[in-house]
C-alpha cells in the first residue's frame, strides 16, 4: 500500500463520521448544535488536510492503491469544493428548525459519509471504486431526503429519490459489467503508467461504446442531467432545505468532477463519437431546466430546475474536451457551489421560519417584499440570482464566458468528423438559455423588491404604517455567515478571478 | 493619475455609502449621492481643458492586466468618440438626480441603483478592452431593470422585464462576437486598439457574421428598426429622471458601440451592411416620427422622437464622411440634452397634474410662463430649429450622408417636417387656446426643477449659437475614423 497517507483525509472524516452516529446515543438532545459544530470543524480540517497536501504534491498526480484512485490537481480541487459546500450546509443546519434534535448526529454523520463519498467519486480511476462512491453518497442521500419523517413531501421526495437512484444504479452497474467484458479489467488507468489509459484499442468495440454509454446515463441521473432529471423537483422539494441545498451543489459537482476525469481525459468522448450526444444531452438539460423553471411558484422547486439547466452549462465545457473547457468547467463548479448555496440560505432565511411546526413557506408569495423587510437579504438574493444567471461582474459570468470560450474554442479546432456547427449550436443554445433564465430569476426579483410584504396569511399590508408586520426573518449569525463567504464568493472571483484560474490551470497539464 | 477611474468609479463609492447608511436618514443619502456624481461632473470637466484636440490617439490611458490568463485587461482611455459622450453622462446623471429630489418612497434603493446604473454607462463608454466594455455594458442592465420595476408607472414590472430581456438578448450575441473575435486574432486579445487593427487578414464572411452579432447587441440599444418596441414602454413606465438617463445616455450606448466596434474594427461586415444600415435608419426617421404624431401622451410622443432622432444619428454614420460622423456624435450630445430637458418638461407637468394626455389641457401658457417658455424652447430645438443645439447635429447629418445617399437623404427630410408638426401640434393644443379651468391653479415650474433645466436649456442655447466647442472636441478623431474607410 503506497501513499496511503493522501487518504488520510477521507480515512479521518469516515472515522468521524462514526464517531457521530455513536455520539448520537451519547449526547442528550440538548447538546445537539455541539454535533453540527463538531461536523463542520472535521469538515474544514479535512478542507485544510487537502489544501497542504496540494501544496506539498506540488500538483503532481500520485496514485494510490495501485491505480484504484489518484490524487492530483483536479481531484483535489473538486474535493475542496465538496467540503466548501459541506461546511455551508451544516452552517445552515444549525439555523434550519425542522430537524429534530435527537438524530442530529445521524443527520451529520450521514451528511459526512456522503461527502466522503463525493471526495472518493472524484478521485476514482477504476469503476468498481466509482460504483462504489456513487451508493455511499446516494443511500446517504435518500435517507437525508426523508429527514422530516412529518412532512410528507419529505417522504415522497425520498420515495421517489431512491427509486430512481436505484434504477440508474442497475443501467450503471450494467455499464460497469459490459466494461469488464470489453477490458478484462474495472480500472480506468494503466497502473504502471498511472493517469493515462491502458489500450485504446478495445475504444472501437461496440460493447465498450455501450458499456460507455450506460455509465454515462448513471453519471447522468446523479448529476440530474434531462431526460434524466424526473426525481430532481420532488426530491428537493420535500428534502430539509440545508439537505436540498446540499444535494443541489456537492453530488452534482462530485459527478461532474468524475465525469470530466472519464469522458475528458480517460477515455474522451470524441474517441468514443459522444460528442454530438453529449452536446444534445447539454442542450436538452439547459433547455428543460429553464424553460421548467419559468413556470415555477414554488422556490424549492424552481431552484431545482434552475440547477438542472446549470448542469447544462457545465457540460458545454465537458463537450468541447479542451483544456479551456476543463478550466470551464472546474472555474464553475467551485463558482456554482458559492452562488446556489447562496441562494438556497436566502431561501431558508425567508421560508423557514425557526420552528419545528412545519409552516415554513417556499411559496414564492414568501418573497413578496422582501426588500422592505430586510434590504440586505434581498441584495444577498438578487447577487446570487444575477450570478446564476452569468450577468457580470459576477463570478456566474467568469464561469460562462469560460464555458462559452470552450465551446467556440472548440468549434474553430473541430476535426475527426465532428461538425464545428455542433459547438456553434451549443454555444448559442447556452446564451440562449441564459436569457430564458434571467426571467425566472428576475421572478424572484419581482417578488423581492416590487411587490409590497405580505402579512403572512396571504393579505397585503394595508399600508406602509398600519396592518400587521410580516413575521420576523429567522437569520442568525450562521446563516449570514454562510450568505458572507458566499457573497465573497461571488464578488471576489468575478471582480478578479485570477488566482481561481491559476489553480484552475494546475489541472490542465496532466492532460492527454 | 487613474483620472478615469476616478470618475468611473466615484458614483460607486457612493452606492456604497449609501448602502450602509441606515435607510431612516433620508437626506444624508440624497446628500452623498450628488456629492459623488457632482464630484464626478466636475472631474470630467476639468477633463475639457486638459483633452487634446488635436490628436485622435487615445487619452488619460489607463492599462493594466485583469485577466492575465486569457488576456483581459483594464484599459480606459477616451477619444473625441467618448469624451463627449462621459461628458454628457456624468452631466445628466447629476441633473436627474436633482430632479429625482422628490422621490418619496425608498429612497435609499433608489439612489444606490441610480449610482449603479452611473458606474456602468461610464465604464461603457471609457472603455477599451471588450471584456471590460461587456462588464460595463451588462451592469447598466439590473440598475435599470429596478428603476423602472420599483418606481415606474402602472405597468413597470412588464416594461422591466422586457427592457430587461431585449437587451440581454441582444447582448449575449454580442458576448459570441467578442469571444470569436478573441479566438479569430492572433495572439488571442480582447484589446480594442489591436483588434481594430487586424482585421485586414479577417475573411468577409467571418466579419460579416461576426458583424451581425454585435450589431444585435447595439441595435436593441439604439433601438433600431425592427428592435425599438421596448422603448416606447420603457419611456412610458419609467419614473421621469430614469427617462432621461435613458434616453440622454443609454440610447447613445448603441450608436457608440457601432461607431466604435462594428465600423472600426469589422469594416467588410460594416460594408455588406450599409445599404441595409441606412434604410433602417429612414425607416426610424419617419417611422418614429409619424408613430410620435399619432400620440397623445406627452412622454410617448418624445419616447418616439428619440427613435426618430437616433435614426438622424445612424444616417449620419452610414455616409461614412467626416461631416457625417461629426453629425452623429454632435446629434448623439444635443439628442441627450434636448430630450433630457423633454423629458424633465414632460415629468413637471406629470408631477402636478397626473396626466400627460396632450388633449387634456390647453392656454397653459398664461398660466405658467415659465414652463411654457423651457417646454416651447426644448420643442423648438428638438425639431431642429436653427440657433439652438439639435440644428446643427441633424443638419451635418443630413450633409455627410447626401453625397453617398442622395435618395434616402431626400426622403428623411420628411421626417423634419412630420417632427415639426407633432412638436408644434403639441405646443399649440396643451400652451395655446383657452385656458382649460381645471388647471387654474397649476403651479409654474419650482426651484428643484430649474436647477435641473437650466444647466440643459443653457447648454442647448450656447451650443446652439456657437457649437464649434464640440466640434472642436470630435473633429480629430472623426477626421481619422473617416479616413478609415477607403
Amino acid at each position: 500500500m503506497q501513499n496511503l497517507g493522501l487518504l488520510a483525509p477521507e480515512i479521518a472524516l469516515s472515522l468521524l463520521g462514526l464517531g457521530l452516529m455513536l455520539a448520537d446515543i451519547l449526547a442528550p438532545a440538548k447538546s445537539s448544535k455541539l454535533l453540527y459544530h463538531f461536523a463542520w470543524v472535521a469538515a474544514a480540517v479535512a478542507l485544510a488536510l487537502i489544501a497542504r497536501g496540494l501544496s506539498v504534491s506540488g500538483g503532481l498526480p500520485l496514485p494510490v492503491s495501485g491505480g484504484l484512485w489518484v490524487v492530483d490537481p483536479m481531484s483535489q480541487f473538486f474535493k475542496l469544493a465538496v467540503l466548501l459546500s459541506v461546511i455551508m450546509t451544516v452552517m445552515l443546519c444549525l439555523e434550519y428548525g425542522q430537524l429534530p434534535p435527537a438524530q442530529a448526529g445521524t443527520f451529520c454523520a450521514l451528511l459526512i459519509f456522503s461527502t466522503v463519498g463525493m471526495m472518493l467519486l472524484v478521485s476514482a480511476t477504476d469503476m468498481l471504486l466509482v460504483f462504489v462512491a456513487l451508493e455511499l453518497i446516494s443511500i446517504s442521500s435518500f435517507v437525508l431526503t426523508g429527514f422530516e419523517r412529518r412532512n410528507r413531501k419529505s417522504n415522497e421526495g425520498a420515495i421517489k429519490y431512491f427509486l430512481f437512484g436505484a434504477f440508474s444504479s442497475a443501467i450503471m452497474v450494467y455499464g460497469i459489467s459490459l466494461y469488464y467484458g470489453a477490458t478484462g479489467t474495472t480500472r480506468l488507468v494503466d497502473p504502471q503508467s498511472a493517469g493515462l489509459w491502458l489500450p485504446a484499442l478495445q475504444t472501437k468495440s461496440p460493447v465498450f461504446t455501450l458499456a460507455m454509454l450506460f455509465i454515462l446515463l448513471g453519471f447522468g441521473f446523479k448529476a440530474a442531467m434531462a431526460p434524466m432529471h424526473f426525481w430532481v423537483p420532488d426530491a428537493y422539494e420535500g428534502a430539509p432545505l440545508p439537505v436540498a441545498a446540499f444535494l443541489s451543489v456537492a453530488p452534482k459537482i462530485a459527478t461532474i468532477g468524475v465525469l470530466a476525469r472519464v469522458y475528458m481525459v480517460l477515455v474522451p468522448a470524441a474517441s468514443l463519437g459522444f460528442t454530438t450526444l453529449l452536446a444534445l444531452l447539454a442542450m436538452l438539460t439547459m433547455t428543460v431546466g429553464n424553460t421548467v423553471a419559468l413556470f415555477q411558484d414554488n422556490v424549492k422547486r424552481l431552484l431545482a430546475y434552475s440547477s438542472i439547466a446549470q448542469a447544462g452549462y457545465i457540460l458545454i465545457g465537458i463537450v468541447a474536451g479542451t483544456a479551456l473547457g476543463i478550466q470551464g468547467v472546474l472555474l464553475y463548479s467551485l463558482v456554482y457551489v458559492a452562488m446556489n448555496l447562496g441562494a438556497f440560505a436566502v431561501v431558508q432565511a425567508v421560508g423557514d421560519n425557526g420552528s419545528r411546526d412545519g409552516l415554513g413557506s417556499y411559496e414564492l408569495a414568501a418573497f413578496d417584499g422582501l426588500a422592505q423587510r430586510s434590504l440586505s437579504l434581498a441584495l444577498f438574493m438578487t447577487a446570487f440570482l444575477l450570478s446564476l444567471a452569468g450577468l457580470p461582474p459576477l463570478a456566474g459570468f467568469i464561469g460562462k464566458f469560460y464555458l462559452f470560450a470552450a465551446a467556440l474554442s472548440a468549434g474553430r479546432s473541430a476535426s475527426g468528423g465532428i461538425s464545428p456547427a455542433v459547438f456553434y449550436g451549443l454555444a448559442v443554445v447556452g446564451v440562449l438559455n441564459s436569457v430564458v433564465s434571467v426571467y425566472y430569476y428576475m421572478k424572484i426579483a419581482y417578488h423581492m423588491f416590487f411587490l409590497p410584504a405580505n402579512s403572512g396569511k396571504g393579505e397585503r399590508l394595508p399600508s406602509k404604517d398600519g396592518g400587521p408586520l410580516p413575521a420576523a426573518l429567522h437569520a442568525g449569525p450562521y446563516l449570514y455567515g454562510c450568505l458572507a463567504v458566499a457573497l465573497a464568493g461571488v464578488l471576489y472571483f468575478g471582480i478578479y478571478p485570477d488566482p481561481l484560474i491559476a489553480n484552475v490551470q494546475l489541472s490542465v497539464p496532466h492532460l492527454p | 493619475m487613474n483620472i478615469l477611474s476616478i470618475i468611473t468609479f466615484l458614483p460607486l463609492v457612493g452606492a456604497l455609502v449609501i448602502l450602509a447608511l441606515p435607510k431612516e436618514k433620508e437626506r444624508s443619502v440624497q446628500i452623498v449621492a450628488l456629492l459623488c456624481s457632482g464630484l464626478s461632473l466636475i472631474l470630467s470637466g476639468a477633463l475639457f481643458f486638459f483633452f487634446n484636440r488635436q490628436t485622435a490617439d487615445m487619452q488619460f490611458v489607463e492599462r493594466m492586466p485583469w485577466i492575465p490568463s486569457i488576456n483581459v485587461q483594464y484599459f480606459l482611455g477616451v477619444d473625441g468618440l467618448s469624451y463627449p459622450l462621459i461628458l454628457l453622462t456624468t452631466l445628466m446623471t447629476f441633473v436627474s438626480l436633482i430632479a429625482s429630489l422628490n422621490i418619496k418612497n425608498r429612497i435609499k434603493e433608489y439612489f444606490f441603483w441610480f449610482l449603479i446604473l452611473e458606474v456602468g454607462m461610464l465604464g461603457v463608454f471609457a472603455s477599451l478592452d471588450l471584456v471590460l466594455f461587456y462588464v460595463f455594458w451588462e451592469i447598466t442592465l439590473v440598475p435599470m431593470y429596478f428603476l423602472i420595476g420599483i418606481w415606474g408607472g402602472p405597468k413597470k414590472e412588464y416594461a422591466a422585464i422586457k427592457f430587461f430581456l431585449y437587451t440581454l438578448t441582444g447582448s449575449v450575441f454580442m458576448l459570441l462576437g467578442i469571444l470569436a473575435v478573441y479566438f479569430k486574432s492572433s495572439p488571442h486579445t480582447f484589446d480594442l486598439l489591436i483588434l481594430l487593427q487586424s482585421h485586414p487578414t479577417w475573411e468577409r464572411s467571418f466579419q460579416i457574421l461576426i458583424f451581425l452579432a454585435f450589431y444585435l447587441g447595439f441595435a436593441v440599444k439604439v433601438p433600431a428598426f425592427p428592435f425599438h418596441t421596448w422603448l416606447p414602454l420603457a419611456h412610458v413606465e419609467a419614473p421621469t429622471a430614469v427617462s432621461v438617463v435613458l434616453a440622454a445616455v443609454l440610447l447613445k450606448m448603441g450608436v457608440y458601440g457601432i461607431m466604435r466596434v462594428s465600423y472600426g474594427m469589422l469594416p467588410l461586415g460594416f460594408q455588406w451592411f450599409l445599404p441595409y444600415l441606412v434604410i433602417i435608419a429612414v425607416i426610424n426617421i419617419i417611422y418614429g416620427a409619424l408613430c410620435a404624431m399619432a400620440q397623445t401622451d406627452m412622454k410617448k410622443m418624445v419616447a418616439y422622437s428619440s427613435i426618430n432622432h437616433m435614426g438622424y444619428c445612424l444616417l449620419g454614420i452610414a455616409g461614412l464622411t467626416v461631416t457625417g460622423f461629426s453629425g452623429a456624435v454632435l446629434e448623439m450630445v444635443n439628442h441627450g440634452l434636448i430630450t433630457g430637458a423633454l423629458f424633465l418638461l414632460v415629468g413637471v407637468i406629470y408631477d402636478r397634474t397626473h396626466t400627460r394626455d396632450i388633449g387634456a389641457f390647453g392656454g397653459l401658457a398664461a398660466k405658467v410662463p415659465v414652463y411654457a417658455g423651457l417646454m416651447s424652447l426644448a420643442c423648438f430645438a428638438s425639431l431642429g430649429l436653427p440657433g439652438l443645439a439639435g440644428f446643427w447635429g441633424e443638419l451635418l447629418c443630413f450633409i455627410g450622408a447626401f453625397p453617398r445617399w442622395k435618395l434616402y437623404t431626400g426622403v428623411s427630410v420628411i421626417g423634419l417636417l412630420v417632427t415639426t408638426a407633432f412638436f408644434l401640434r403639441m405646443l399649440e393644443k396643451v400652451f395655446l387656446g383657452p385656458l382649460n379651468e381645471k388647471w387654474k391653479d397649476l403651479a409654474d415650474v419650482d426651484a428643484r426643477e430649474l436647477c435641473a433645466l437650466l444647466p440643459l436649456v443653457a447648454l442647448t442655447i450656447y451650443l446652439g449659437i456657437y457649437p464649434k466647442p464640440a466640434l472642436d472636441l470630435i473633429n480629430a478623431t472623426v477626421g481619422h475614423m473617416a479616413g478609415l474607410f477607403k
